[in-house]
């Protein structure tokens, strides 16, 4: 008995400290689901664009900018990578996933470049949560006020957008890019928008993250996508994915959920390093679930993804 | 309307499986006419409709949709002009969205896309009077996702999305291969009502000699590359399936058992 009660208490401590972390996180996942269930394009530059954001917004904050423009030129940075992984896969016809691995694989010495070290200190530098007011700096409920803000804010501008005609657009070039095509839509554009916009989500994450620890280094980013795309499979499985505003809101949901149930799992004395097994293996089994259900029955129609 | 001038595209040139697709293919059709495409496998029916649609680009020779060269303009720009129905009813839609967002993607073809609401209250009305005319129920079922559609409703689907607007120039790529016979000849009436009273340019590949014979106002027969025979007129209303037949150089059992 006592053991559950240890449990519990030390979880319930942290609860805040982890939903702050998971809005901020929320928008990797966010970027993560963009490519991927929008676009049909599974993008791994998120891994490398996470640190991207950290390692620019880093040098901004250590060098007196405001920590908006910090986050806005890491915003800038991220949609440039995106844009670049896009447009190697379309213009040199590489496979999506290769495309973003050269892209984060380059980028790691990009941040080493853009950092001048592996490892920058911010601490003491003002930040976005000081804004709020009557919130001690540094505590958990400005940053769950700020980062809970920006997340329903995006939340409701992307909602809006994939209801315009050119969001309707977009989604069309990842459901059936041929018929896009054919029905006058850019591909190319719309591809390459999509997917830098997305990189751009992850690196204002990243650019959120470091102002919330107080420090960047080119490391931030190592596991970030596992457990991203564990978080949007938690989040599909609870809040659905079939219209526009459920597939919207299970990045910031599963975040949510994701990362209180690792916190959870760390309370109850599951040892650090098995994490990312643990993350892969539930990813697995969330991608494995359609199929194995499927088990009885005719060969499934393999899930058509560009290539 | 619609001009094809020496087109040629060959695939692997230079390999020992070199194949020519067009050679110096010549073709115009005048604004209003619907022309049937016919040929054996292999004749270059696909790759005339792809080399107009923009997806094939030629290795030379000039493609003109009403009047203006269009030979270097890209598929997406080219859709402003041409509407086009494939064979695989799969590739017409989009099949992850609804009936509805497949009607205002074809709605906004040859339109600038803007930040405003997409689906609204009188593009709604207007999605199902048109889908009413088809009279297979669609029209109640705007918001229902496009895969759960049977392929005859997904081609009679992208049949009203490709007339609507009012293209310069209709493909039709053996949109009714795929269906059966019943829908097949539902989605072959629509066509036909959908051609005569838009009074559309129309181009229709078809292997269905009865379907040669029956409609359209000229028979342009391909066979290697090129054109091989264009039966117009007096002579086109006079022509029987077994006449077109005949001037196949391979013949095959398909043609005749679609017929």
């Amino acid at each position: 008995m006592g053991f559950i009660q240890d449990v519990l208490t030390s979880f319930v401590a942290i609860i805040p400290v982890t939903l702050a972390q998971s809005l901020i996180l929320a928008f990797v996942v966010l970027g993560i689901m963009i490519p991927f269930r929008m676009l049909n394009f599974p993008d791994l530059t998120s891994e490398g664009a996470f640190p991207l954001g950290g390692c620019v917004c880093g040098i901004m904050l250590a060098a007196g900018m405001a920590p908006l423009t910090g986050i806005l030129v890491a915003f800038v940075a991220g949609f440039a990578a995106g844009c670049c992984t896009a447009f190697i896969h379309l213009r040199f016809r590489i496979h999506t996933l290769l495309a973003g691995i050269l892209m984060m694989t380059m980028l790691y010495s990009i941040n080493l470049r853009i950092m001048g070290k592996s490892n920058l200190s911010v601490f003491g530098s003002p930040t976005v949560f000081d804004w709020v007011p009557f919130a001690r700096p540094g505590f958990p409920a400005s940053k769950i006020v700020v980062a809970g803000a920006i997340a329903l804010l995006v939340f409701l501008a992307l909602y809006m957008f994939f209801r315009t005609e050119k969001g309707t657009a977009v989604r069309a070039v990842g459901a059936n890019p041929d018929m896009a095509e054919a029905q006058g839509i850019n591909v190319w554009a719309a591809t390459i928008g999509g997917v830098g916009l997305a990189s751009a989500f992850s690196a204002s994450s990243g650019a959120l993250m470091v102002q919330s620890q107080g420090f960047a280094d080119v490391n931030m980013g190592l596991g970030i996508l596992i457990n991203g795309l564990a978080a949007l499979m938690i989040g599909e499985a609870v809040v659905g994915k079939q219209t526009v505003w459920r597939q919207l809101l299970a990045p910031f949901a599963g975040a949510i959920i994701y990362y209180q149930l690792v916190s959870f799992c760390l309370a109850a004395g599951m040892p650090p390093p098995d994490l990312k097994l643990a993350t892969g293996l539930f990813v697995l089994a969330m991608l494995a679930l359609p199929s194995l259900k499927r088990s009885r029955g005719p060969a499934p129609a393999r899930e058509a993804i560009r290539e | 309307m619609l001009e094809i001038r020496s087109a040629r595209k060959v695939f692997y040139r230079g390999q020992p499986d070199e194949k020519v697709a067009l050679d110096g293919l010549d073709l115009s059709l005048a604004t209003g006419e619907f022309g049937i495409v016919i040929g054996s496998n292999g004749a270059g029916k696909s790759s005339m409709l792809n080399a107009i649609s923009g997806a094939l680009v030629l290795d030379s020779g000039k493609i003109l949709i009403n009047g203006s060269d269009v030979t270097n303009m890209p598929v997406h720009k080219r859709a402003a002009r041409l509407a086009r129905v494939f064979q695989d009813p799969m590739r017409g839609t989009a099949a992850s969205m609804t009936v509805a967002e497949n009607m205002l993607l074809a709605d906004l073809r040859s339109q600038k896309r803007t930040l405003r609401q997409g689906l609204n209250a009188t593009r709604l009305a207007s999605y199902k009077e048109r889908l009413s005319i088809l009279g297979l129920g669609l029209e109640n079922r705007l918001d229902t996702r496009v895969d759960l559609l049977s392929g005859g409703q997904r081609q009679s689907l992208s049949l009203i999305m490709a007339v609507g607007g009012s293209p310069d120039l209709l493909l039709l790529d053996e949109h009714t291969a795929a269906l059966d016979p019943r829908t097949a000849e539902i989605v072959m009436r629509a066509t036909v009502r959908a051609v005569d009273a838009l009074k559309l340019t129309t181009l229709m590949v078809t292997h269905n000699m009865q379907h040669a014979v029956d409609y359209g106002s000229r028979v342009i027969m391909l066979d290697a590359g090129r054109v091989l025979l264009e039966v117009t007129g007096e002579e086109k209303a006079r022509v029987t399936v077994l006449d077109l037949i005949g001037h196949f150089s391979v013949k095959t059992d398909r043609m005749l058992l679609a017929s």
